[in-house]
């Protein structure tokens, strides 16, 4: 483990509400090596872009409330330092790229000033460099004529040439680590490859480390070296992409895989909705929405994550505790599309 | 948002029914209000008649309570029947709507002490002058301190309560004191109560009747009719109201019919914008559609669907519009450019100005007052502003 | 449609709504049934460059010769836009114009530093109370915004010039106007009307540059500035305000405008101060129609030149804004 770049060890995030207290992330583990790209997935609501924002303390506070036992990155951990030296490992070090690329440029400045400001942040160039450096970094994101678009304004650009904006504000300094937080849910499908493609290209360039959020397992398959697997809060599952396409183990996990289509039932949805966030139940969160619940499965806190075969693949499921029996889960892993598709579906975040 | 809603929002607005149902035939209950609001305004019509032809000037139109009804006074009547049949009666007849309200109002504690003060405002102006002398010069009852106070024998004539020390005790006679000519401030407090109700309450139905037709036809009529008229609107709104009536009451004299005129005829124009761009959003909205296939006319739509629709916007922007209003006439009347014969509390606030050092109650009382009020109307308005600010799911 | 078209459009609008304000205003006094009053439309149609007892005896002759409306009324217009504006009656024969000038700067003195002082603090104070809602500063801040409203300010005044000036005197009652402007004496009594305006101009300019500013607070592109690793002050300063500003700036300038007209004959009122307030005032008392007129056209005149900038600046700030859907 002494390789990785990001540890994140027990990130517990919550929003003070006027209902209450929502733990959108309530005790979560992950990490990211060197030129690894780890995928998060989840459906909406599972605090998976809750997660991936805690990391460098991007929740508004308040209401928000962070915690962890440690996050380290390249070996110091980020969460005792002080909010000015968080701020230099922001933006230099760790980059993100939001979701929606609509809403995260400023409005009213143009392309090439929020470019300038980020490189500007992290370096000493004069305005003239730091233009030049936008224009280049424009360029490099693939966005055609970048010496004009750099004097333009968002609303000039179509939401695939601001996630490139984006992407090109996230590279000024190069960062070590890029969090990706669903870059691509809001672009159409073929712009969608594009900016895949993209990232892949400037991983390579750049020899980045990806943390990239998505509730998309097609996206998932093709760039993921590891996955994490994130339901109402809790890991369910995690281990290297292979693994969990080959042999998913969790329920959630099997049932998530039976939404792709081309597996098991056509459409196969899961049943019910996620545990409310303000009083999360006992015992395992995807209790209410599986088949093969137990009384236990109910009892005490979310299980642990059980060692599957004394490899990286880890399950959070009673059927995996030592000792116990999985065969129960095994067989009809496509047998699952029994109940009535009711989730709403996503993205809402 | 606005479909989860819905259901209250109908409810809700069954009050400014209007005359809708008319338009069907039959006397149903909506029908009785407007028959009722119309013989009402008959009843006055008559007693105005008998006022211009039958009484003489400056004689009181009704002898035995000493009552000379003035301008105001006959705008106050009307305004007073609109709010009866508009708004009190179809609470009255909706009392499971008018729990809704209740418990929705309930939530803002401030507003429900505004609420609450604002009655105790309203219903002491309406019938406290009917009960209460109307104060009268007495200057050998100057400076009166107010009670559980005291002020330097030097200044009362004569002490009404007890005199102790060299210094003047206030009673109960004059629970908040008297001003330097001897009136009694508590009576000036009460008739000031009518003249703030007043202003409020006839210039804001002013105010709403213009700013909704304007805006309602400005969006229905639309081409020239709406450009015409919100070029209009835009020459209104730069034109500073105030300094307007300096002029006019200068050119033709002050009264607080004056000012309730014009502020009223001049202050609409917010309201109409806001008509207009709420009414163009409704009338994108598929019931409307679905009234105007129906073959329902213009004016019906309007009337039925549109107006009620608007109505808590424009009812929030009169409230926080009113304040300022009495502002304005506070000032004015501390200038000495109001109406001389009404007593206002801003006529009091300057008739202690000069007194302020000794006399600290003259001009205090009525500014708390004052300032409790405005507070009040601003408390309430910023309420219904957040029950119903459309904007929260408009933003981007 | 172009920038420079937009604002020619603007501006050839604003001198027709002047046009129509004024004409509204000859309409009047021509209707007025005040005597005097009804004269002085006569003689504001008369040649400016005689005297005033000159001008008088010429209108009471026209008044008898009847000249027509139509003809009056050119005459009037001219005179009006040329700032052939007349005699004051009550100022020994000066001119208008020329009272009109030796008051503004005094409504300068206090009304520059009430604007700056009330820009900074009101949006300062906005800003901060938006990215800390709910906050103990925050609820501070709603409740000085309320009282600052509701407290009539010529009330607030006397109540501080009777503290202030009469039981402490520290601040003189009445205002001198001829301490040399860059003193401490004049300093001290600007104090009071200072503070008077600033309470009102303030709480609004808070709340507004508050609520717009809140609308910001939430938004994603403080998430990414915040990730590149802009300071929070910076985020306030650059990412917040720069945004908000372009509402908060149809909001100013009313506002604004709303002190020179109002309040601003109040203050002058309270504290003696003899700017354009005053001028406006006295010229009521003593019946000075010509300086009526005058004072309210300048102030009419300021109200719509504010709109016109107004209007310009908006667009100047907000890139997104077409001209083509603007009015």
């Amino acid at each position: 483990m002494a390789d990785e770049l990001l540890e994140v060890e027990n990130l517990r995030t919550q929003f003070d509400t006027d209902e209450g207290t929502v733990h959108a992330v309530d005790g979560v583990d992950f990490s990211v090596g060197r030129d690894e790209t780890v995928c998060i997935v989840g459906e909406s609501g599972s605090g998976k872009t809750v997660a991936s924002e805690s990391v460098t303390k991007l929740i508004r506070m308040p209401p928000g409330r962070i915690d962890a036992d440690a996050v380290r990155f390249d070996g110091t951990d980020i969460y005792s330092m002080s909010e000015k030296q968080l701020r230099q490992v922001r933006g230099r070090r760790i980059s993100n790229i939001f979701q929606n690329p609509q809403g995260a440029l400023n409005p009213v400045y143009t392309v090439g000033w929020q470019i300038v400001e980020a490189v500007q942040m992290h370096s000493e160039k004069s305005d003239r460099e730091a233009r030049e450096r936008a224009v280049e970094l424009l360029d490099r994101v693939g966005l055609p004529n970048p010496g004009t678009a750099v004097d333009e304004y968002p609303h000039e650009l179509s939401g695939g040439q601001k996630q490139r904006v984006i992407i090109a504000m996230a590279l000024a300094s190069e960062p070590d680590l890029l969090i990706a937080d669903e870059p691509t849910t809001a672009l159409d499908v073929t712009i969608q490859a594009q900016i895949l493609d993209l990232i892949r290209e400037i991983q390579e360039d750049y020899g980045m480390s990806v943390l990239f959020i998505t509730h998309d397992l097609g996206v998932v398959a093709e760039i993921a070296d590891r996955v994490v697997v994130m339901y109402a809060g809790k890991v369910m599952e995690k281990g290297d992409v292979y693994s969990i396409f080959e042999n998913p183990s969790h329920p959630y996990t099997k049932a998530l895989l039976n939404c792709l289509p081309g597996h098991g039932d056509l459409m196969g949805r899961i049943g019910g909705s996620l545990p409310s966030p303000l009083d999360p139940p006992d015992g395992c969160r995807f209790a209410d929405r599986c088949d093969y619940v137990r009384e236990e499965c109910r009892q005490g806190e979310q299980p642990p994550l059980h060692e599957l075969d004394g490899t990286d693949h880890r399950v959070s499921c009673v059927y995996y505790a030592p000792g116990a029996d999985p065969s129960p889960l095994q067989g009809d892993a496509d047998g699952q599309g029994s109940n009535v598709y009711s989730d709403g579906g996503y993205p809402d975040e | 948002m606005a479909t989860d809603t819905d259901p209250d929002r109908i409810e809700r607005f069954e009050d400014i029914d209007w005359q809708a149902t008319e338009m069907r035939g039959g006397l149903s209950a909506v029908s009785r209000k407007a028959f009722g609001l119309l013989l009402t305004l008959a009843a006055v019509c008559v007693f105005f008649l008998y006022d211009y032809y039958l009484v003489r000037k400056r004689k009181p139109t009704v002898p035995v309570i000493e009552w000379d009804v003035s301008q105001v006074d006959w705008m106050f009547m009307v305004t007073l029947a609109v709010i009866f049949f508009y708004v009190l009666l179809p609470l009255y007849e909706n009392p499971r709507m008018t729990r809704y309200y209740w418990r929705e109002f309930r939530k803002n504690r401030a507003a429900v002490f505004s609420g609450g003060f604002l009655l105790f405002v309203f219903g002491t102006g309406l019938v406290g002058p009917l009960l209460l002398p109307k104060p009268e010069i007495a200057l050998e009852l100057g400076y009166q301190p107010p009670v559980f106070t005291s002020v330097s024998n030097n200044y009362p004539i004569q002490c009404v309560g007890e005199a102790a020390n060299g210094r003047c005790f206030g009673t109960f006679q004059h629970p908040l004191g008297t001003t330097g000519r001897g009136k009694d401030i508590f009576r000036l407090i009460v008739y000031g109560m009518t003249v703030s109700m007043q202003i409020g309450l006839i210039t804001g139905l002013i105010i709403i009747t213009i700013g909704t037709i304007v805006g309602a036809v400005a969006a229905y009529v639309g081409g020239l009719a709406d450009e015409v008229l919100m070029r209009y609107v835009d020459i209104q709104l730069t034109f500073p109201t105030f300094l307007l009536y300096l002029l006019l009451i200068y050119l033709f004299g002050q009264s607080l019919f004056m000012f309730i005129l014009v502020f009223g005829v001049t202050s609409w124009g917010l309201i109409a914008r806001l008509v207009r761009s709420e009414a163009l959003q409704r009338t994108e909205e598929e019931y409307i559609t679905a009234a105007q296939s129906a073959g329902a006319p213009n004016l019906y739509v309007i009337w039925r669907h549109i107006l009620p629709n608007v109505s808590s916007t424009v009812i929030t922007a009169v409230t926080l519009l009113i304040p300022s209003l009495l502002l304005y006439e506070a000032g004015l009347a501390f200038l000495q450019l109001g109406d001389p014969s009404i007593p206002s509390w801003g006529q009091v606030i300057s008739a202690g100005r000069s007194d302020l050092s000794f006399a600290w109650w003259i001009s205090t009382v009525p500014g708390v007052f004052l300032f409790f009020t405005i507070l009040a109307f601003n408390f309430i308005g910023d309420a219904l502003r957040d029950a119903l600010d459309p904007r929260q799911t408009t933003q981007e | 449609m172009s920038f420079k078209t937009y604002v020619a459009q603007r501006l050839l609008w604003t001198v027709f709504a002047t046009f129509i304000i004024v004409s509204i205003t000859f309409l009047l006094l021509a209707a007025s049934p005040n005597a005097q009053v009804s004269q002085f439309a006569f003689e504001a149609a008369q040649n400016p460059g005689t005297s005033a007892e000159e001008a008088r005896e010429a209108a009471r002759q026209r008044l008898g010769t009847n000249q027509p409306l139509w003809e009056r009324y050119t005459e009037y217009m001219i005179n009006m836009f040329t700032l052939n504006w007349g005699y004051s009656q009550s100022g020994g024969g000066q001119l208008v114009t020329e009272r009109i000038l030796n008051a503004l700067p005094y409504t300068a003195l206090y009304s520059v530093p009430t604007t700056i002082l009330s820009v900074i603090i009101g949006v300062s104070i906005g800003l901060y109370s938006a990215t800390n809602q709910y906050s103990r500063f925050d609820y501070a801040a709603t409740f000085f915004a309320f009282f600052g409203y509701a407290i009539p300010n010529f009330w607030f005044g006397i109540i501080l010039l009777v503290i202030f000036g009469a039981w402490l005197g520290w601040v003189p009652i009445i205002f001198q106007p001829d301490v040399p402007w860059l003193s401490f004496e004049m300093l001290k009594q600007l104090i009071l009307p200072v503070i008077v305006l600033v309470t009102a101009q303030t709480t609004g300019l808070m709340r507004y540059s508050r609520a717009e500013a809140l609308e910001y607070v939430e938004a994603e592109f403080l998430k990414t500035a915040k990730a590149k690793g802009v300071s929070s002050y910076r985020v306030i300063t650059r990412h917040i305000f720069r945004p908000a500003a372009v509402p908060l700036m149809t909001i100013l300038i009313s506002d604004l405008l709303g002190l020179f007209i109002a309040s601003s004959l109040l203050v002058e009122v309270v504290f003696s101060i003899p700017g354009l307030g005053r001028l406006t005032f006295n010229a009521i008392l003593q019946q000075d129609t010509p300086l009526v007129l005058s004072t309210t056209l300048v102030g009419v005149m300021i109200a719509v030149f504010g709109n016109l900038l107004q209007d310009i600046s908006y667009t100047v700030l907000d890139p997104r804004i077409s001209y083509d859907s603007r009015e």
